[in-house]
């Protein structure tokens, strides 16, 4: 469109230059609408849900294919090494009983403590469960795709976790499929505490399939390798007492952890009501953290 | 004439049903592939429109009417997650720039073609990672880096790909 003069043929040089206008148009289209969905996120909700139930239903096809054959090699592979695996589960079983005996001391031990601390058993109702079937795989961004919709009860601003641990929590909605914001996001900034001495500590996501803990209060770097961090509940999104992460490698002033739920290899993700309604409310307001 | 006619093997070969919409339809097909169960944790896939995009714009310089770019960009938007009007603007800017160069280079080969597609892929990096921090996902832009070589390194099979398509479409 932009290329030199194409002869003397008035109807060609303006076919050029209305195809270059429409170019230019293009763009400063373009540009509006990434500024609307950058300061006013909410303005785009249906029409993302609606791509999301084009693709989710495909990818929740393609994941279920992807799982049965992993399923017959992995079955596969089980029967031949039959023997072996025979021997080491004995083995492991033996360990377990021990471990067993362990365990209940320390769930004894645990109820005391709870007691103790008068810790508000949450009741664990679900609004419904789902599995983690895409991602963003090009981006900076940490999104999952879910297979539950609004038709499931799903809604902006639920908390997603997982039998491990905290996935992360629901940015857009569509009928049938649904996008999380996961942990490890670096806009997702999750309250949350040490289990061992409940020190209060923020993390935030690293973009990389880690995340930052940091100690709220300045001083001591409170973290030791294996340290598992839960949510404390402040802030009211995410519900309290959810393992998070664990530590694995400290920095000056705080440490890198992995994620529990791992979004690859969790079988389920379980969708919660909001916490607190009135925080997710609060939050959605001026959502910086939706795309 | 006649001898040209008679030395293709093929008569009757001529270019298939739509030829004109097979390019967008690749492209949205490209972007469509968002769709595919993978979960990463890093984010190091190449985005595979704007691969199958700059495949077909610097094959060609007319796959399709240069605003097509617009609609092309919003299909892309949709599907990856991407913040609605990233691709639609920089897909068009990618047209208007890829004319302008056009314009420039007196000559092109294989090496132009993929620094060229070199430099797009990185804006695109560049402007993924700016507009994250704009939302409040400031990560480093080395981790950026990965991804970028590995979408340069990626452009060849995707032009190779297009290439294919092309002489499919043209019934050559």
């Amino acid at each position: 469109m932009a290329t030199a003069r194409p002869g003397w043929s008035r109807r060609a040089q303006y076919g050029l230059f209305f195809g270059l206008l429409a170019v230019i148009a293009g763009i400063v289209v373009g540009l509006v609408l990434l500024a609307m969905s950058l300061v006013a996120p909410k303005t785009f909700e249906s029409i993302r849900g609606a791509a999301l139930d084009i693709t989710g239903p495909v990818s929740s096809a393609l994941h279920e294919v992807n799982a049965t054959a992993n399923g017959l090699v992995g079955g596969a592979g089980n029967y031949w090494d039959a023997a072996r695996q025979n021997a080491d589960l004995k083995r492991e079983n033996k360990a377990m009983l021990q471990r067993m005996v362990e365990a209940k001391a320390i769930v004894l031990e645990n109820r005391q403590l709870k007691a103790t601390l008068q810790l508000r058993e949450r009741s664990e109702n679900v609004i419904a469960v789902g599995r983690v079937v895409g991602s963003s795989f090009n981006s900076p961004r940490r999104f999952a795709i879910l297979s539950v919709g609004s038709k499931d009860g799903v809604q902006i601003g639920m908390p997603v976790r997982s039998p491990d641990g905290l996935v992360g929590r629901v940015i857009d909605a569509g009928m049938l499929a649904s996008r999380v914001l996961l942990v490890s996001d670096r806009a997702n900034i999750v309250p949350a505490r040490l289990l061992r001495g409940g020190i209060p500590v923020i993390a935030q996501g690293r973009g990389d399939g880690t995340i930052d803990v940091r100690p709220l209060e300045v001083g001591r770097n409170p973290f030791k390798r294996g340290d598992i961090i839960i949510t404390s509940g402040t802030g009211g999104l995410y519900p309290p007492l959810v393992p998070i992460a664990r530590v694995v490698k400290l920095d000056d002033d705080g440490a890198v952890a992995l994620p529990l739920a791992d979004p690859a290899n969790t079988s389920f993700a379980i969708i919660e009501p909001a916490f607190e309604p009135a925080a997710v409310a609060a939050e959605e307001a001026p959502s910086p953290d939706s795309p | 004439m006649v001898r040209a006619a008679l030395a293709s093997r093929r008569i009757g070969h001529g270019p298939v049903r739509f030829a004109e919409f097979i390019p967008a339809a690749t492209v949205i097909a490209a972007s469509l592939l968002a769709a595919l169960p993978i979960v990463s944790s890093t984010g190091w896939y190449p985005d595979l429109g704007y691969l199958a995009f700059i495949g077909w714009r610097l094959l060609r310089s007319d796959p399709w009417p240069a605003w097509w770019a617009a609609p092309l960009g919003l299909v892309n938007d949709l599907f990856t997650g991407y913040p609605i009007g990233f691709s639609v603007a920089l897909w068009s800017v990618t047209m208007l720039a890829l004319d302008l160069i056009d314009r420039r280079t007196m000559w092109r080969d294989y090496w132009i073609e993929w620094v060229l597609a070199a430099v797009f892929l990185a804006l695109d990096e560049w402007l993924q990672w700016s507009l994250a921090a704009a939302v409040g996902a400031n990560v480093p832009i080395m981790m950026q880096l990965p991804s970028l070589v590995i979408a340069i390194l990626v452009f060849p099979l995707a032009a190779w790909i297009v290439a294919r398509i092309d002489r499919w479409r043209l019934g050559r």
